[in-house]
């Protein structure tokens, strides 16, 4: 084994701090993120508050630790469906009969067809807004990746010799898949679910920004970068910090996963 | 014939430079270098000359608002005030107000009230056609109330404002007579608004679509091009004739075209006013007044709308809020007062009243609005709120006292929606669990016509007192044609009623403004509002421009005796 790197070790620091944060977020920030101080707002960064404080006073390093559990939780989940999603599609398309392929893979080219985004914002259209359809949303978005990839991994797979030779021993279909097909296909997955994390993450914070997703004043960054955006001329720390929180933990996501891939790939 | 008693506070005025705290200026440091190079960048120089040459004509204005996005143009259909904004462009009424509040001629050259205060006699210019080439005549007046009147118009503003008037007929081609089911004491000032504005009736005969996308008026300016979810063209009217009485001497309308754009982000309003991209702002925030009061290139209007103030509306219909002691316990724990403080940065002052602070009737009455948490406790417990839930919340019976609060993003602006998430905090304290539910316009529209709020914040302009019949007669509770109904606070009380019957049927001054001090008495004893400041109406302009004012009706900006000076 190599020694890690400062690019694979940073980003499991800063991933182990949000995922603390998440996790038990006062540990770090001890106060309440819904805490008003009306007559405290718009103060600058200082000793008190060091990334300073929002329109109604609240504390926002208070406001970036708490949003750590819904802004990381929805970027996960709608990987989760994702993922979900795209192994069916992926398996169907995979080992159904041909039939089942052609309109499984149709499908996924039609969605294919939609930048992810939009798709999102279609079915909050359709939904209606909230961090539960926005997570759905997201995650709709993000599967017609994952289901192409899961798709030609099993038809590889299918056709190598210890699944022939299963075949061949009488082994049924759940435990062929179970056994043979489905870790075979996991550990590429797993690669591209860490890079796939990320982008959930920025593209549920967009929703949220938008006034989609998680509606304010509950502490996600997506929303706090909304909240902020009216000030931006002349408070830029309320917008700067929830930013950088977005771009930090997407950052170092797609990082680990970079890394994850090439230790894969060498090993 | 002046009705109002005459109010100094009404004319719109420019603010002088504000002191502001020590809190903001780091903040303003920031802001002042990227101003300064937006300005360097931008291509608006101040004017060299001083504003004190003649006005010169030619050129195309910029507006942008940041109102929500008129589904029509013609102001009869609904009748909000982004369509009043624009319709001020194209439409006049029969009458219109002065600075200080006196009614005077406008379409209508004099005015007479029968004895019996049933029907009036209006005289009209001679001399207006509208831009299609319809004269302005009796008939065009006629067909006009006709339109308002009509079910299938959908009306709501206008509707109400004209829910006294049961005939129209013309006396001759140049006089009009309105008949009425009783006295109006707020005819005229009905009579002043945009939403009851002369449109030709010929167009008023095409298809609702077309009417919307075109309405025809006898303006100073036309519409002729509509570019949805961008903006709205309007050219000059070059047979323009009808000033209203207090317009400044003069040949205008001095503007080729007027580009009336929709910017509804606040930060890129202010930015393309400050880069000299747009002329003219409307509803400008806080923090953007604060910032322009340092930039030489740039003014202000400051125009609080007249009518009701901003206030939240306490729905008395369901529960929780049909027990007063629920509603007193909510209006005790709110925090109002230091929000206003951090968030407007002292461009807006604390109301304590359910009118406008530029309608002179208004009555005050700061004790019921103090911030007490505990007697807000006490109320609750005594209300059998005794219990609460691991969230902090009371409960009874099983039930959370929950508070259902649709926001109007089109409408609240980012520091009002910012002072109802502190409201939401301390209301909290007591026990209620306000869900603020931030949504578009029509979203809205659709929450209050289920009946499914609590509180909500519903801006109301009227001209005049009369408004406090609109919002809290009984008769409100029922929806106008629209679907709007404007009772939004579900005040049902019979003696109230009658006291705002009375007092817009009574001509006397001095009687009708003590009836109408008893029934804002009763509403503010009532715990169904809970005021929070006039609604806020400011412009920022660039000085190039120059005759920009206010109308003294709905205090609507009117580019008729604009000019460019650049």
């Amino acid at each position: 084994m190599k020694r890690p790197s400062v690019v694979e070790t940073a980003p499991v620091v800063v991933l182990a701090f949000f995922v603390v944060s998440a996790v038990a977020p006062n540990l770090i920030a001890p106060g309440d993120p819904l805490a008003i101080d009306p007559l405290a707002s718009f103060q600058a960064p200082s000793a008190g508050h060091p990334l300073g404080t929002d329109e109604s006073g609240r504390d926002i390093l208070t406001r970036i630790v708490h949003g750590a559990a819904p802004s990381l939780l929805i970027g996960v989940l709608a990987t989760a469906i994702g993922v979900g999603l795209g192994l069916v599609l992926g398996i169907v398309g995979g080992l159904g009969p041909r039939w089942l392929d052609t309109t499984s893979t149709r499908f996924v080219e039609v969605l294919f067809a939609f930048p992810g985004l939009l798709l999102a914002l279609l079915f909050i259209a359709i939904a209606g807004p909230g961090p539960v359809t926005s997570t759905i949303a997201v995650g709709l978005a993000t599967a017609p990746g994952y289901a192409r990839l899961v798709r030609s991994q099993v038809l590889s797979v299918r056709r190598s010799g210890y699944v022939e030779a299963a075949l061949v021993l009488g082994h049924g279909w759940w435990r062929r898949l179970l056994r043979h097909i489905l870790p075979n296909v996991t550990a590429t997955l797993f690669v591209l679910v860490t890079l796939g994390v990320g982008q959930s993450i920025v593209w549920a914070s967009s929703l949220s920004y938008l006034g989609l997703g998680v509606s304010p004043p509950a502490a996600e960054w997506g929303a706090m970068l909304n909240s902020g955006r009216t000030y931006v001329a002349s408070f830029w720390w309320m917008t700067f910090f929830p930013g950088l929180a977005i771009v930090l933990s997407a950052a170092a996501t797609t990082l680990l996963g970079r890394s994850l891939q090439s230790r894969v790939r060498s090993s | 014939m002046a009705i109002r008693p005459s109010s100094p506070s009404r004319t719109a005025t420019s603010r002088t430079k504000t002191s502001r705290t020590a809190a903001t200026r780091a903040g303003l440091a920031i802001s002042g270098l990227t101003l300064t190079a937006l300005i360097l960048s931008g291509c608006a120089p101040a004017a060299d000359n001083g504003g004190s040459s003649d006005p010169v004509a030619g050129g195309t204005l910029t507006y942008a608002t940041g109102d929500a996005e008129p589904t029509c143009l013609d102001p009869h259909v609904g009748g909000n005030y982004p369509q009043a904004l624009v319709a001020t462009q194209y439409l006049e009424s029969l009458v219109s107000l002065d600075a200080s509040g006196a009614v005077i001629p406008w379409l209508a050259t004099e005015w007479s009230e029968a004895e019996d205060g049933l029907s009036w006699d209006f005289t009209l210019r001679d001399n207006v056609t509208f831009t299609d080439g319809e004269p302005l005549n009796a008939a065009a007046v006629q067909a006009n109330v006709a339109h308002v009147q009509d079910p299938a118009t959908g009306s709501s503003t206008g509707y109400l404002a004209l829910g006294k008037v049961t005939g129209v007929e013309a006396v001759s081609d140049t006089v009009v007579r309105f008949t009425l089911s009783a006295p109006d004491s707020a005819l005229l000032e009905s009579l002043s608004q945009p939403w009851v504005a002369m449109q030709s009736p010929a167009a008023l005969e095409r298809a609702k679509e077309v009417n919307c996308e075109s309405p025809v008026g006898t303006g100073p300016f036309v519409v002729t091009e509509w570019d949805r979810q961008n903006s709205i063209t309007l050219e000059r009217n070059d047979d323009y004739t009808s000033p209203p009485a207090d317009a400044a001497d003069g040949d205008g309308p001095y503007l080729d075209s007027i580009v009336w754009r929709f910017v509804p982000d606040s930060a890129t309003r202010y930015a393309a006013l400050a880069s000299g991209e747009v002329d003219v702002i409307d509803n400008a925030q806080p923090d953007a007044l604060v910032a322009a009061d340092d930039d030489d290139s740039l003014e202000e209007l400051d125009a609080p709308r007249p009518g009701a103030s901003n206030r939240l509306e306490l729905n008395s219909g369901i529960a929780p809020f049909n027990d007063v002691a629920v509603r007193e316990a909510f209006i005790r724990a709110a925090n109002v007062n230091d929000g206003i403080t951090s968030l407007f940065f002292g461009t807006a002052e604390r109301s304590y009243s359910a009118l406008s602070s530029v309608e002179p009737l208004g009555v005050s009455d700061p004790d019921l609005f103090d911030f007490d948490l505990e007697k807000s406790n006490e109320l609750l417990d005594a209300a059998g709120w005794t219990e609460r839930d691991a969230d902090g919340y009371r409960v009874k019976d099983g039930e959370r006292l929950t508070v259902t609060f649709p926001v109007s993003t089109n409408q609240s602006i980012p520091a009002e929606q910012s002072l109802f998430e502190q409201i939401q905090a301390t209301t909290k304290e007591a026990g209620f669990d306000v869900v603020l539910e931030p949504g578009d316009l029509s979203t809205w529209y659709a929450t209050l016509a289920a009946n499914e709020y609590n509180v909500v914040s519903a801006p109301y302009t009227k001209v005049g007192p009369d408004v406090l019949r609109i919002l809290y007669h009984s008769d409100g509770i029922t929806p106008a044609p629209s679907g709007y109904f404007a009772n939004l606070a579900q005040v049902n009380l019979p003696e109230l009623d009658t006291l705002l019957t009375e007092a817009s049927e009574v001509s006397d001054a001095e009687q009708r403004s003590q009836l109408y001090a008893d029934a804002q008495q009763i509403v503010l004893d009532g715990f169904y509002i809970l005021p929070l400041y006039d609604q806020q109406n400011h412009y920022l302009y660039n000085t190039a421009v120059e005759g920009l004012r206010a109308m003294p009706t709905v205090s609507t900006p009117t580019l008729a005796e604009a000019w460019l000076d650049r």
